[in-house]
């Protein structure tokens, strides 16, 4: 088990940049949207709005697997769990990314 | 200019750094600060070098040319090539060649501002002056190198070239400034935000580890260095090598680029106003007939034009391209011979007022006034007018004139008109004798339609450029030429109609105007400045004298090779062409180069900040640096250099498809989306090493030195290397909007340069200069786990960017 001050300082740290970077997600979504509002009444469905934030959840995914992986500190296991987690997620997010870029080339 | 570079601010700070860090016994890191210093200096120094010679370079393609008279033959040579001896002659819309004793001119006006800081005109004498130790300003016999004849001719024995003349002694203190371009203003905003940032942040993070209770000048150093971390030192130098390169490959397609921070605006401009001559039109004016007012033809029209001409009859025949056509026509009938029998006593030359010119002949005793010009100029100081030799009262004749007048127009013929009055002998005409001439025909030009301008048209459409022509000539002409091109009119507007308008209709005006014809320099003036106050970037080509004043005011000012000396100094881009595809392909130039230089400003802003966000924020919890200053800046340094073919890169074709703006709303949110994924895989990493690799033993209470040392050293090798990885890799995922590298490859220098840079990176920890910077072997797990780490943060950065792209439009 890892030194727990720094371990909850490190903690804390990752997990500010991240929700930081939701806070700006969210912040420069919404100035978008306020920004289009005058231009078009088309409102967007939840889902509409949900996939445009896949990656957000993606990261807090990733937090959550990076902060569990990194408390099983040293060792092969530790070492296992990322290595697999990260192959894991960086597939979907490849997936993810083709399909959003084909929508993306149909609405053109 | 190798001092220059020492006078940027960064350098003041980093051998503040050095200057604490050898004083506070670390002398290793003093040395590779200074080391750092010495580097960027260099590179700083050898690039704006190079930059400064590819200017040089390519303004000797645009020299300007000088009419000279040698062993009683006239020709035009570089103006370079004058020697002192040499006689010249100077034409409205010349820049003065060398500094020139007046032997003969006639209303000869110059302006001097590059002397005096004075534009209105001076008047030249060619008398002698007895005026003991005379200023330059009393020396009015005098023509200087660089002023500018706006009105007149002259001839001048050549006192002195080069530097020995009066420009030569005071060049340097004396340059015409331009307007700061969008582009430098851009740039300034953006230099402002991070000076702001960086004070805040180093402020906060020398205050916050001193409140927990580290040592203070540890405190001081590291703040500093995180201050230096944030500013892209060689920020300078690529943009300079992105322009100078930028400036090289544009004259390949033959534009010359004399201003390099105009790059940005040219490829940004969104409105282009040109004239029609050169660029709807082929520019190869011919005289196709000339047309006396009766039905039969005599050469008498023709000879008095080959007198009333401002051309220089040499080897060649040099001039205004019309008094040119005139005598290339009386070749080819084998008529210029019937101007010899006429001695040419007088001239009142050309000006953009009169638009017109007279000349006084005498042949057999007799003296004649000929005339020639715009007919509407001429038209109104006609009183006559010669019939197949009957002399009738112009009114009575007015109807038929104006008929034919504009029955030539509408078919797109440029027309001038000649009359004559017999005169008095006298010592000197002027202006008042253009009174009560007799009218006896036009001179009918072509120039034909450019077969490519309705192709560049829409070209230049295509990429977001709206042209606006804006011609001297009437609106029948204009409209013609377009009207056979095909090209698209919204509207025409003509120069009389402008002056009934308010500041605000010529504003709406402007915006829906595709031809404005009869305009005066300085409608041309209004409509630019129109342009730019609706918040347009606004090009203007032009290559008259009268055109100057416009090419300044421009954002963009365009000429080309063959224009008047003027307007070629006056331009910041010339083209070796006079041709709107010329012109389309050196605007796609300039965006590739503004979107390389966006690459570089984007990616080190957002990298650099997240980085430094993340050395802030560890040098709160852990017990040790988490990087030495000299590692922050050896990592920007390697850095920079592999950005340094950053401008050699491929740009996306629909980047370039429209035009772009200095954003710098964009260049924030930029900044805040990005920066914190670097600082994310920063945190993710000193986990990594702290709980993977034990580097949390430096903070174990009774843990020895040794142990912290190599704690320490193993953490801040394995954050260098992790950190250097995800800032120069995340540049093959940012610099486009495509999938990387599948539909949009890197230029082959830049991914040499980047992989090499990310080698030396790599490798480094293992060698003997990382050991000297204090980083420590980094054992081989880490890589297995520092591969798939970069992988996902850089698939990771790609959906941010899906995602970005969706929300911020640029």
């Amino acid at each position: 088990m890892p030194n727990i001050d720094l371990f909850a300082w490190w903690a804390l740290s990752i997990s500010f940049s991240s929700i930081f970077l939701t806070l700006v997600s969210i912040y420069l979504f919404i100035n978008s949207k306020s920004r289009r509002k005058e231009d078009t009444q088309k409102k967007a469905s939840v889902f509409r709005t949900g996939k445009s934030f896949v990656f957000v959840f993606a990261l807090l995914g990733l937090l959550v697997f990076y902060i569990f992986s990194i408390q099983l500190g040293s060792g092969v296991l530790s070492e296992s769990v990322f290595t697999v987690g990260n192959i894991i997620v960086e597939a979907l997010l490849v997936l993810y990314l083709l399909r959003n870029r084909e929508t993306e080339s149909e609405n053109k | 200019m190798l001092f220059r570079q020492f006078k940027n601010p960064i350098f003041a700070i980093l051998v503040a750094c050095a200057a604490i860090a050898g004083f506070f016994g670390e002398p290793d890191q003093s040395i590779v600060i200074l080391l750092m210093i010495v580097i960027a200096v260099v590179l700083g120094f050898y690039n704006e070098y190079k930059a400064e010679k590819t200017v040089q370079d390519l303004r000797q393609a645009v020299s300007i040319k000088a009419v000279v008279t040698r062993d009683a033959k006239s020709s035009q040579i570089d103006s370079k090539m004058l020697v002192p001896g040499d006689l010249v002659s100077v034409y409205v819309g010349d820049l003065v060649p060398a500094d020139m004793r007046i032997v003969k001119l006639k209303d000869l006006e110059t302006n001097e501002a590059t002397f005096t800081g004075e534009s209105f005109p001076v008047e030249k004498t060619a008398e002698r002056l007895d005026i003991q130790n005379p200023t330059p300003q009393q020396l009015t016999n005098y023509l200087f190198m660089g002023s500018a004849v706006v009105h007149g001719t002259a001839q001048g024995i050549v006192v002195s070239t080069g530097k020995r003349t009066k420009l030569g002694a005071i060049s340097g203190s004396l340059t015409r400034t331009h307007p700061e371009t969008e582009f430098q203003k851009g740039v300034k905003s953006y230099g402002n935000m991070l000076l702001s940032l960086t004070i805040v942040l180093a402020i906060s993070i020398f205050s916050l580890n001193a409140a927990i209770g580290h040592d203070l000048v540890w405190s001081l150093t590291f703040s500093l260095a995180i201050a230096v971390g944030l500013v892209p030192e060689l920020m300078p130098a690529i943009v300079t090598i992105s322009l100078s390169q930028g400036a090289r490959r544009m004259s390949n397609v033959k534009v010359i680029v004399k201003r390099l921070v105009s790059i940005e605006d040219f490829g940004n401009m969104n409105v282009l106003c040109t004239d029609k001559t050169g660029t709807l039109t082929e520019g190869k004016i011919a005289l196709k007939d000339v047309y006396p007012l009766g039905e039969e033809k005599d050469h008498k029209l023709l000879t008095y034009s080959l007198l009333c001409n401002a051309a220089v009859i040499g080897d060649n025949i040099v001039g205004n391209p019309m008094d040119v056509a005139i005598w290339e026509y009386a070749k080819q009938i084998n008529a210029q011979g019937d101007a010899e029998p006429y001695r040419k006593l007088d001239e009142v030359p050309f000006d953009y007022q009169r638009r017109m010119m007279s000349v006084v002949v005498r042949k057999n005793g007799e003296f004649a006034l000929i005339s020639k010009g715009a007919p509407e100029s001429v038209f109104s100081r006609c009183k006559y007018a010669d019939v197949s030799g009957r002399i009738e009262l112009i009114t009575d004749v007015q109807k038929a004139i104006n008929e034919k007048f504009y029955s030539l127009s509408e078919l797109g013929y440029r027309i001038l008109a000649v009359a004559f009055r017999n005169v008095e002998s006298k010592t000197s005409y002027s202006v008042e004798d253009e009174k009560d001439l007799t009218l006896l025909g036009f001179l009918i030009f072509t120039d034909p339609p450019k077969k490519d301008a309705h192709d560049a048209f829409d070209k230049l459409n295509d990429m977001g450029v709206a042209v606006k022509i804006l011609t001297g000539d009437n609106e029948l002409v204009a409209q013609t030429i377009c009207e056979d091109l095909k090209i698209p009119i919204k509207k025409v507007v003509v120069g009389s109609d402008l002056m009934q308008m308010n500041w605000n209709e010529i504003k709406a005006v402007v915006e829906e105007t595709t031809i404005f014809a009869r305009v005066t320099p300085e409608q041309k003036l209004d409509i630019i400045k129109a342009l730019k106050a609706n918040k347009n970037v606004v090009g203007f080509l032009g290559d008259g004298v009268n055109d100057a004043p416009a090419l300044y005011e421009a954002d963009v000012g365009i000429s080309v090779d063959t224009a008047v000396d003027v307007a070629k100094e006056a331009a910041d881009i010339v083209l070796l062409e006079k041709d709107l595809l010329v012109l389309a392909n050196g605007i796609n130039e300039g965006r590739k180069i503004f979107g390389n230089t966006m690459k570089y400003i984007l990616m080190g802003t957002s990298s650099n900040f997240g980085n430094m966000f993340s050395a802030a924020a560890a040098s709160v919890f852990l017990p040790f640096e988490p990087m030495l200053a000299s590692q922050i800046l050896f990592m920007n340094l390697l850095y920079d250099i592999s950005n340094m073919t950053l401008p050699t890169d491929n740009v996306d074709d629909e980047y370039v498809k429209s035009p772009k703006r200095w954003d710098m709303s964009f260049v924030r949110k930029y900044t805040l989306f990005f920066g914190p994924f670097s600082s994310l895989y920063d945190f993710l990493t000193f986990g990594i090493m702290l709980f993977i690799f034990g580097a949390s033993a430096a903070a174990l209470p009774g843990a020895t030195d040794a142990v912290k040392l190599h704690a320490q050293s193993l953490f801040q090798a394995g954050w260098f290397v992790e950190s250097f990885w995800t800032e120069v890799l995340v540049m093959f995922v940012i610099r486009t909007r495509r999938i990387p590298f599948f539909t949009s490859r890197p230029g082959k220098w830049l991914a040499l340069l980047t992989l090499s840079c990310v080698a030396f990176g790599t490798i480094l920890p293992f060698t003997i200069l990382g050991s000297f910077m204090g980083f420590a072997p980094l054992p081989p797990e880490y890589w297995l786990l520092l591969v798939l780490m970069v992988a996902t943060y850089l698939v990771l950065v790609d959906a941010g960017k899906v995602f970005f792209y969706k929300i911020c439009k640029y």
